[in-house]
């Protein structure tokens, strides 16, 4: 390694890392002896003084507005697609509560909205009644 | 009024309230966009992959526990999602040659002035070294947090970053010399 790369290397370790006290000092006399080190050393600086951001960077206006519709139009998407996902299922509900009825109206005795539901007309005669009070008297 | 931290606006998104996540894009959109496109350039690209960025963090809120700063989390996010990009464009690069890899590398000639030359150089770094002097150099992060956010050793680090300096100012030497 020649003695150039070696001071350049040491000068870049300087600007990011820590040098010992010797490493310090022999690289200060390095860039005080030569006047091209030194000019190397001051590009480097100089580099890193252009590529340093001054100020906050932006994306343009509104970008901001741009996330949050972004965001509401997939929500919406997601409950589009929960929607579709779930719809199969809710058809088949629907025909099987549809074959349900039908049964019910082929095989009740009489076309009432009870009987079509499946709810069995019960006539007085056919109920048990208990007489709670019976016991009491 | 009091400005609202980041944690208190996360929890209001997290409520269901939109417009906290807007200010918290509007806060944290210099970082990534800086970090952003520092690795891709001013491309189009570079606004779709900052959209993503905060997408991404959008829905991963819930599981935001707050070991990180928000900045921190979200540079993490950008690079990530740059790299990913920079793979894409390689691909792309191979199929269709022609098309380049880096930033819009644009012809050398002399009426550029050294800040666009930088930035043509800076384009054409490696991805590995470019990555680590976005967010040391441009962005200021310091020598351990750069390591601490691409979880690479320090040393590596700085043997990138000399790399780094070493391949611009050899592209730049015609401009500094003047």
């Amino acid at each position: 390694m020649s003695m150039e790369t070696k001071v350049e290397d040491l000068f870049l370790q300087s600007l990011d890392g820590s040098l010992t006290r010797e490493q310090k000092e022999w690289l200060a006399q390095q860039l005080l002896s030569d006047r091209k080190l030194k000019l190397t050393a001051d590009q480097y600086i100089l580099i890193r003084e252009k590529l340093k951001r001054e100020e906050p960077d932006s994306f343009g206006p509104f970008f901001a507005e741009r996330i949050v519709n972004k965001i509401r139009n997939l929500k919406q998407e997601i409950d589009y697609q929960i929607f579709f996902f779930f719809r199969k299922y809710q058809v088949a509900v629907i025909g099987v509560l549809v074959a349900l009825l039908a049964l019910n109206i082929m095989f009740s005795d009489q076309l009432t909205f009870k009987s079509i539901l499946g709810f069995e007309d019960q006539n007085q005669d056919s109920l048990v009644t208990i007489d709670l009070y019976q016991n009491l008297k | 009024m009091a400005v609202e931290s980041d944690e208190e606006l996360i929890q209001s998104t997290l409520a269901g309230n939109l417009s906290a996540f807007k200010k918290l894009v509007i806060r944290h959109e210099g970082k990534v966009a800086g970090v952003v496109r520092s690795m891709l350039g001013a491309t189009p690209e570079a606004e779709d992959v900052g959209q993503e960025v905060f997408i991404r963090f959008y829905e991963s809120l819930h599981k935001f526990r707050g070991d990180s700063a928000v900045s921190t989390y979200l540079t993490r996010i950008a690079i990530n999602l740059s790299l990913n990009e920079l793979k894409r464009r390689k691909r792309r690069f191979f199929l269709f040659a022609g098309d380049d890899e880096g930033h819009q590398v644009k012809a050398k000639d002399d009426t550029h002035d050294l800040n666009e030359m930088l930035t043509m150089e800076f384009g054409k770094l490696d991805t590995d070294f470019r990555t680590v002097a976005t967010l040391r150099l441009v962005e200021g992060y310091s020598t351990e947090e750069t390591a601490e956010l691409l979880g690479i050793p320090m040393g590596t680090v700085m043997s990138r970053l000399a790399r780094a300096q070493k391949k611009l100012k050899e592209g730049l030497s015609k401009y500094l010399n003047e």
